[in-house]
């Protein structure tokens, strides 16, 4: 078969002030394929695509685009679209309160005179979906859709000015199941119609699912390129992070003791009804459940930072009333919420000041005044523990890595000394070497004695680390798994709340 | 030396020269400023007219630092200009018209303002209304109820000794002077050195993870603005002090002052940074301005197409700066 290069990057090296972010990589997409760009954070898969859409120019090297040489120091994000490459991205960049038709359209509006011909765009914006094979409502404010809806609103405004080469940047870092299938869906389709596309994702198991070639990137540097079909999931892992990877999980801990935090019946309709579960000291105990089915209500719900109907929660043993998280700090609990730069970190402090913002009592001077001196020790002790890869504890925490900056979250609440640990996606958006420190440190916790509640939309890793799994679906408790009961197909089974027979 | 098991040592040396000059860019801007005036004119230089300076700052400053705690949380206090309106014209009227001790009604007039300040402190934060429009609202409501009581005109008639608090001197330093710096240094500790005052940065940094910190966000947001009101109050009294009579008109004009203080400082208009001495030094260049342009006997109008612009140069610089 004979296909057309759309894109090609030769010798690409790019340099920012002080750093490599990409050193001499090469990259081919063909016409019709599905090509998976793949490496840790950092490694300059986003680098590599703002260069291809003109965000960025690269430093040396070539660029062509359908065969076309492209004039690097005038090349930007316009011309790029102009020449059929566009984005995607994981973030939403809709207008909340504008309806699905006029984010597609907005800045691109047809007019019949002064005014906007609605019924036109209407029709079009119809094409458009009928095209993706999608139904969405385009009469509806976007802040009302569901999150695989507004992608979908998100790849009908790419594919507006018929690009010929689409860059799917973490897509489906925020989907699901049935989302995610979806967007494998229009990829086919796309593809089909002779459209290239760069898939860039965390989701090792989405490249071998929906990649046709992939093309490896480790410190900026070009490590391999080959097709998908020809290597498994290890070679992968080995390639994107230079060594070999044994034991992705470490073993669970089994030693388990006092029940520690009990919740009976805690109802918070609509998110969730009637929940009960049952967390021992030592113990991990993962919540699985589809988008929507309720698992982040419930952790802030738990922790006093969602309102709840009824119900009771009972925290060693004793039955405790708790309405804000302060409370929820005083019992013991610590949260590690889904989005540490919203809710989990203050980009504005220093590495010292959010791990000590929790415990900042215990580092009192004479009953007032805080005593810095100890605080900057005490989070010394606690991040090298961690194993927190910093400069200064005095840098600001927004230059962090992902990975970095939830250790510096989860870093918070082992100075507190909490007895229970929320956890909340603990390892969203991170690269995989971090996401085993983040499973080596959970399963630490456990051995540690402390009760660990994980809430994780990757099904692997609920599975890896819990000793318990709860099931969620529409807010209610399907089913508990414990044990070597733990399985794929019995979790999915339950997952998509299918009815026993 | 105290070496206590598993303490390890954190890296104080790596704290970062340039973050620091960033944050004090103020200070050598003010220094600059201050050396320049003083070669360029005699009169500036004299330890009379630096004194006169230091003690005109010295009230601007106080109200400013209370701005600066509201605006270091990401709000706005547009109302400081009615509750030193208020505070002026009632300490006045119980002090000449009901003959309440001084002392006495000082304690009320400061009381008074907390009540303010909770009120824009509960509107703003259990009644979630921007804080801009709140505040704004409360401005107007205060100076009709003061309007009312005193018709617009002064009351004079305060006792000589009351116009120590503005006028006065220990030594041969103003006595409004020592005033702030105590004020200063004391709300500096605060906010560096106790858990209350460091709640305020991270609630202005990022509310949300300040809350699942387990940091009462409410209460914070509710003291901002009572410190905010009692603050202006005290620079209500100074200046009131200074003419021994209560004036409704007497904070009018001061909000553009204060605002461009507060920012000038280095204080983020969205929260979460900002230092009390940056405020201090903010108030003092701001006066040394004027103080120079006076001297050069350039026309007072002049001084608000200054100060506008340099509010406007000072925000550009903040809204477009990195911060790292």
């Amino acid at each position: 078969m004979d296909r057309e290069k759309l894109v090609e990057v030769k010798n690409c090296t790019m340099v920012f002030p002080g750093v490599k972010a990409l050193d001499n990589v090469d990259f081919t997409l063909l016409s019709g394929e599905c090509h998976g760009l793949v490496g840790e954070n950092g490694a300059g898969k986003s680098t590599l695509s703002k260069c291809i859409i003109g965000e960025y120019r690269m430093t040396e090297g070539e660029l062509y685009i359908k065969g076309n040489p492209i004039n690097i120091p005038s090349y930007t994000v316009r011309k790029s679209a102009e020449m059929g490459v566009a984005i995607v991205h994981q973030e939403f960049q809709l207008m909340e309160d504008m309806n699905g038709l006029e984010n597609i359209f907005v800045g691109r509006y047809e007019k019949k005179g002064p005014l906007i011909d609605w019924k036109n765009l209407q029709k079009r914006g119809e094409e458009l979906l009928e095209y993706l094979q999608c139904d969405v409502d385009l009469r509806v404010k976007v802040k009302h859709l569901r999150t695989a809806e507004k992608q979908i609103i998100q790849l009908a405004k790419a594919i507006l000015d018929n690009p010929q080469v689409i860059i799917f940047d973490e897509l489906t870092s925020v989907l699901q199941g049935e989302g995610i299938q979806n967007i494998f869906r229009i990829i086919d389709l796309l593809k089909h119609k002779g459209i290239g596309i760069i898939y860039i994702s965390h989701r090792l198991d989405e490249i071998f699912q929906c990649c046709d070639r992939y093309t490896v990137l480790c410190d900026g540097k070009y490590i391999n390129s080959g097709y998908v079909k020809d290597i498994d999931k290890p070679e992968l892992v080995k390639m994107i992070i230079g060594r070999e990877l044994k034991n992705v999980y470490p073993p669970k801990n089994d030693t388990f003791g006092e029940l520690v935090l009990q919740v009976n019946g805690l109802s918070s309709p609509p998110a969730f009804k009637d929940v009960s579960l049952e967390v021992r000291a030592g113990e991990v105990v993962g919540i699985s459940g589809l988008l929507g089915a309720g698992k982040t209500e419930l952790i802030h719900a738990i922790y006093g930072n969602h309102k709840i109907a009824g119900g009771e929660i009972k925290i060693q043993g004793k039955s405790v009333k708790i309405h804000t998280p302060k409370q929820a700090v005083r019992h013991g609990l610590g949260v590690i919420p889904d989005d540490r730069r919203k809710l989990g970190l203050n980009m504005l402090f220093n590495i010292k000041d959010n791990t000590t913002l929790a415990s900042m009592k215990q580092f009192r001077k004479w009953g007032v005044f805080q005593n810095h001196k100890r605080e900057a020790d005490s989070a010394y002790t606690v991040n090298k523990k961690l194993n927190l890869k910093y400069y200064s504890l005095f840098q600001l925490v927004n230059k962090l890595s992902g990975g970095n900056q939830q250790k510096v979250v989860i870093a918070k609440w082992m100075l507190r000394d909490c007895d229970i640990f929320l956890l909340d996606e603990p390892t969203r958006g991170i690269d995989i070497g971090a996401k085993f420190e983040i499973y080596s440190l959970i399963n630490e916790l456990a051995k540690a004695g402390k009760a660990v509640v994980l809430v994780s939309p990757e099904l692997e890793e609920i599975i890896g680390l819990s000793n318990k799994v709860y099931v969620m679906y529409e807010g209610k408790i399907m089913d508990v798994v414990e044990g070597d009961d733990i399985t794929q197909e019995k979790i999915i089974h339950d997952l998509l709340g299918v009815e026993e027979a | 030396m105290n070496k206590q098991e598993g303490v390890a040592k954190a890296d104080w040396s790596k704290r970062g020269l340039k973050s620091f000059l960033n944050e004090w860019m103020i200070l050598f801007l003010f220094i600059f400023l201050f050396l320049i005036s003083s070669l360029s004119s005699a009169k500036f230089r004299t330890t009379e007219n630096i004194m006169n300076i230091l003690r005109q700052a010295s009230f601007i400053s106080i109200i400013a630092l209370g701005e600066f705690f509201v605006i270091l949380i990401g709000n706005m206090d547009m109302s400081v200009t009615s509750i030193i309106g208020m505070t002026s014209i009632y300490f006045a009227g119980m002090v000449v018209n009901a003959g309440v001790p001084v002392f006495w009604a000082m304690v009320i007039v400061i009381l008074l303002a907390i009540a303010v300040g909770i009120i824009n402190g509960a509107l703003t934060v259990y009644g979630k209304m921007p804080s801009f429009i709140a505040t704004l609202t409360v401005m107007n409501i205060l100076k009709g109820i003061y309007f009312i009581y005193s018709r617009g005109l002064p009351i004079s008639g305060l006792p000589d000794s009351f116009n120590f608090l503005g006028a006065g001197y220990i030594g041969f330093v103003p006595f409004p002077v020592i005033l702030m710096l105590i004020v200063a240094i004391a709300l500096h500790v605060f906010s560096q050195h106790t858990e209350l005052g460091r709640s305020f940065y991270a609630v202005g940094g990022n509310v949300e993870a300040s809350k699942l910190s387990g940091i009462n966000v409410k209460f914070i947001g509710i003291l901002a603005f009572v410190l905010c009101a009692v603050l202006s109050a005290v620079g209500a009294l100074g200046l009131t002090s200074k003419t021994l009579s209560g004036n409704v008109s007497i904070g009018e004009n001061l909000l553009f002052d204060v605002m461009t203080i507060v920012v000038l400082g280095g204080t983020s208009l969205t929260g979460g940074r900002g230092k009390v001495f940056g405020v201090v030094i903010g108030a003092l260049f701001l006066q040394v301005i004027s103080n120079i342009m006076i001297l050069m006997s350039i026309n007072t109008y002049w001084q608000w197409v200054v100060k506008g612009i340099i509010l406007i140069v000072v925000v550009l610089i903040d809204s477009n700066s990195s911060h790292d």
